[in-house]
């Protein structure tokens, strides 16, 4: 086995590597042949396969040297759009030498980006639009303002097939010497959820115990894993335990540094898992709507999730006297 | 009319009679000055003391007043040296008035004075005391002070006590009749109260609140209560949480010696100690989470005015949202969210660094980085030490924070 994350080792390295999303990859080509790149949106859920895209054109098109021809940054990372705005004028100022005549920047998470942030980009794209073309990388295409979205080719990524994910993953056990069952491999595909990336991690993790992956083992090293029990915070509020509840919640801001939105839409998909009447379901939805408006609307992390931790807490006395 | 006066001033009483309070103190001067009439007195020097705004000051000029005495008053500037008090005293201590008025020799404020009995400001009052042939008058706070011992045995001593409740407002309901201002006891009394026998701070108060209105109700001064007291952040909670009025649940902020942001904080914490029935907790839980919309709003905006709905819900929201049994005595807690943040400010730059770095090499955002990638990292890491720390060097993690993933829980 090797000493790299198998999620970087098996990206594809070409156009011609990717697995799936062929529409795409067909009007990618078509801008390697022409030389030529418009400014790009690739939109879509994570783990599938957009910073690889963006990658696999730059390597197309620039050759083997590609990484000196292109700029990778993070919207989340990059405190501000000024520095991004001073890195692409020093990235941009000069011409590549070769037969492609401009430079490739990658703005990924480019979603997370404000408006106004959004705006004075705007600018940026135009100004050095000869000598560099980007690629924006987005989970919601929605949330890039209007003009920028105007000026771009849009790429919508989606979630990778089943069987595609399984005949990859395959692939990779017998590259790694990786024994795996069927189950092992159905337990993959259901935790990740068509999202390589995920599913390309638990993987890796659940054969580094060296035993063969199976469901069950799959299981049991993302119960570890999984993002500090969402549904276990959720449980221990419903059996009445707020403050257990609240410091659960704590640990997973504070340890993972979980983003209070992941948190509700993950407690939202827990609700309708949860063994409790449809019509508390419903009502507890609601509330965790109205937290993510608040959210929304600029209020604090850990002080709204905490109200919807007590509204579980009240949802299950109200369930448990009405069972009496 | 447009004017300010200060009502201390405007309704200062004119004679004896007028002044309110410390009857027993007002006789003792009263006879005081007659005796002067029959010659030099044994003890020709008063000490008034007292605490403040009772109305010492008031007093001796009401009395200079009455006697149609010549004042000659002293302020804080006369004591600076023994020169400026001979200065002074030496206006007026010889000899009567040009005009045959008698005069009234006044040092006020003595508790500022330098020097001893033998030295400085303090022996000069003393040598003119001796040498006196009008009346004199100290005034201090303390006569106690260890300083005036020799002073207080030339003098007589008459102190003033502070002025009862009823005292205090029917001197108030004089000012208000003298400018026409329909006022209702119990705002007279709520000023009265809080004046603690001090009434010059209460026409004070009565001034600021009510001058160029025509009525003054309860509701027009009830937010004083906090003005100057301090509480500690304890007897604050207390207040709210345990509040039998919504005006008493939103005073407690106005007394709270910490600011809006951490008395949120101190409640957001202490809800689930108090409040424990699951219902009042959820509604007690809504109420500080609506009140942390308006807190966002607030910062977005920089619009003070949503802070008016932020104290409402932080205190009146969680103060009506139970019926507050208390469970005995249950202690207040310090809000964790403020240990956290300073205690761990050196872990999530370290985390931070980490998931730097695992994004660099993985195409990702740091947080992305430590959410996506790193828990399962820490997995492969227990799994398998060896495999773990080989992919750990890969992605350039140094060894410390090798160790910090494997810790990390």
């Amino acid at each position: 086995m090797s000493y790299e994350l198998w999620a970087e080792k098996y990206r594809p390295r070409t156009l011609d590597e990717m697995i799936d999303q062929d529409e795409i990859v067909v009007r990618l080509k078509s801008f390697v042949k022409a030389k030529n790149v418009p400014h790009c949106i690739f939109a879509g859920p994570p783990g599938t396969g957009k910073t690889t895209a963006a990658l696999c054109l730059a390597h197309d098109l620039y050759g083997e040297n590609y990484r000196e021809y292109i700029m990778e940054l993070n919207a989340s990372d990059e405190r501000g759009i000024n520095v991004i705005r001073e890195t692409v004028k020093t990235f941009a100022r000069t011409k590549p030498i070769g037969e492609v005549t401009f430079k490739l920047l990658i703005l990924d998470e480019a979603d997370n980006m404000t408006d106004d942030a959004q705006q004075a980009l705007r600018r940026t794209m135009e100004r050095y639009s000869e000598t560099a073309r980007f690629i924006l990388v987005a989970n919601y295409s929605g949330k890039i303002i209007e003009p920028i979205q105007s000026r771009c080719a849009p790429f919508r990524f989606t979630y990778l097939p089943a069987d595609a994910v399984a005949e990859r993953v395959r692939y990779i056990c017998e590259k790694e010497n990786v024994e795996i069952t069927d189950d092992g491999v159905e337990a993959i595909l259901d935790l990740s959820g068509g999202d390589l990336r995920k599913t390309l991690n638990i993987l890796q993790t659940a054969a580094s115990t060296g035993k063969p992956v199976t469901a069950d083992l799959v299981y049991a090293v993302v119960g570890k894993a999984n993002p500090a029990d969402i549904r276990e915070m959720m449980l221990t509020a419903f059996n009445g335990d707020f403050i257990a509840a609240r410091d659960k919640l704590r640990e997973m801001t504070r340890k993972y540094g979980l983003a209070g939105i992941d948190i509700i839409r993950q407690m939202h998909s827990e609700i309708f898992r949860l063994n409790i009447p449809d019509s508390w379901k419903i009502k507890l939805a609601d509330y965790v709507g109205e937290i993510d408006y608040r959210l929304v609307r600029g209020a604090t992390e850990e002080v709204q999730l905490s109200a919807l931790i007590a509204k579980l807490v009240e949802a299950g006395y109200e369930m448990k006297r009405s069972l009496k | 009319m447009a004017t300010y006066v200060p009502w201390t001033i405007k309704y200062k009483p004119k004679s004896l009679s007028e002044v309110i309070g410390n009857e027993e103190a007002k006789k003792k001067i009263l006879s005081w000055i007659q005796s002067w009439e029959k010659g030099v007195p044994e003890k020709k020097a008063l000490f008034i003391y007292g605490p403040p705004g009772v109305g010492k000051t008031a007093t001796v000029e009401a009395l200079a007043n009455d006697f149609s005495m010549e004042l000659v008053m002293s302020d804080a500037s006369t004591y600076r040296t023994e020169e400026t008090v001979r200065r002074f005293a030496g206006r007026g201590s010889q000899f009567g008035s040009l005009f045959g008025r008698k005069k009234l020799i006044v040092f006020d404020e003595v508790d500022g004075i330098t020097g001893t009995a033998d030295t400085g400001g303090l022996s000069e009052i003393i040598r003119v005391i001796a040498n006196t042939r009008n009346p004199i008058i100290l005034i201090a706070n303390d006569a106690w002070d260890p300083r005036f011992a020799a002073l207080r045995n030339l003098c007589l001593l008459v102190e003033f006590k502070r002025l009862s409740v009823t005292e205090v407002m029917r001197h108030l309901a004089r000012i208000c009749a003298g400018e026409g201002i329909a006022a209702e006891d119990k705002a007279l009394r709520f000023i009265a109260e809080r004046s603690m026998g001090d009434v010059r701070s209460a026409i004070l108060d009565l001034q600021a609140l009510a001058q160029g209105r025509s009525s003054l109700t309860y509701e027009d001064v009830s937010w004083l209560a906090a003005r100057d007291r301090k509480e500690t952040i304890f007897n604050v909670l207390r207040m709210i949480f345990y509040a039998k009025s919504a005006t008493t649940a939103k005073n407690a902020v106005n007394m709270a010696d910490v600011d809006l942001d951490m008395l949120f904080e101190w409640i957001y914490e202490n809800i689930p100690y108090h409040i424990k029935d699951p219902r009042e907790l959820a509604a007690a839980m809504d109420a500080i989470s609506r009140a942390d919309i308006y807190r966002g709003m607030l910062k977005e905006t920089g619009d003070w005015s949503f802070l008016r709905y932020i104290i409402d819900w932080m205190t009146v929201g969680v103060a009506f949202s139970w019926s507050k049994k208390a469970s005995g005595f249950v202690p207040f807690r310090f809000p964790e969210r403020i240990k956290a943040a300073a205690s761990t400010k050196e872990e999530r730059e370290m985390l931070e660094e980490i998931g730097s770095r695992i994004g660099e090499k993985c195409h990702l955002s740091i947080s992305r980085a430590i959410v996506e990638v790193l828990p399962y990292l820490r997995i492969i890491l227990q799994n398998n030490p060896k495999m773990g720390e080989k992919i750990a060097r890969w992605l350039n993690l140094t060894d410390k924070m090798v160790a910090y993933i494997v810790k990390w829980k």
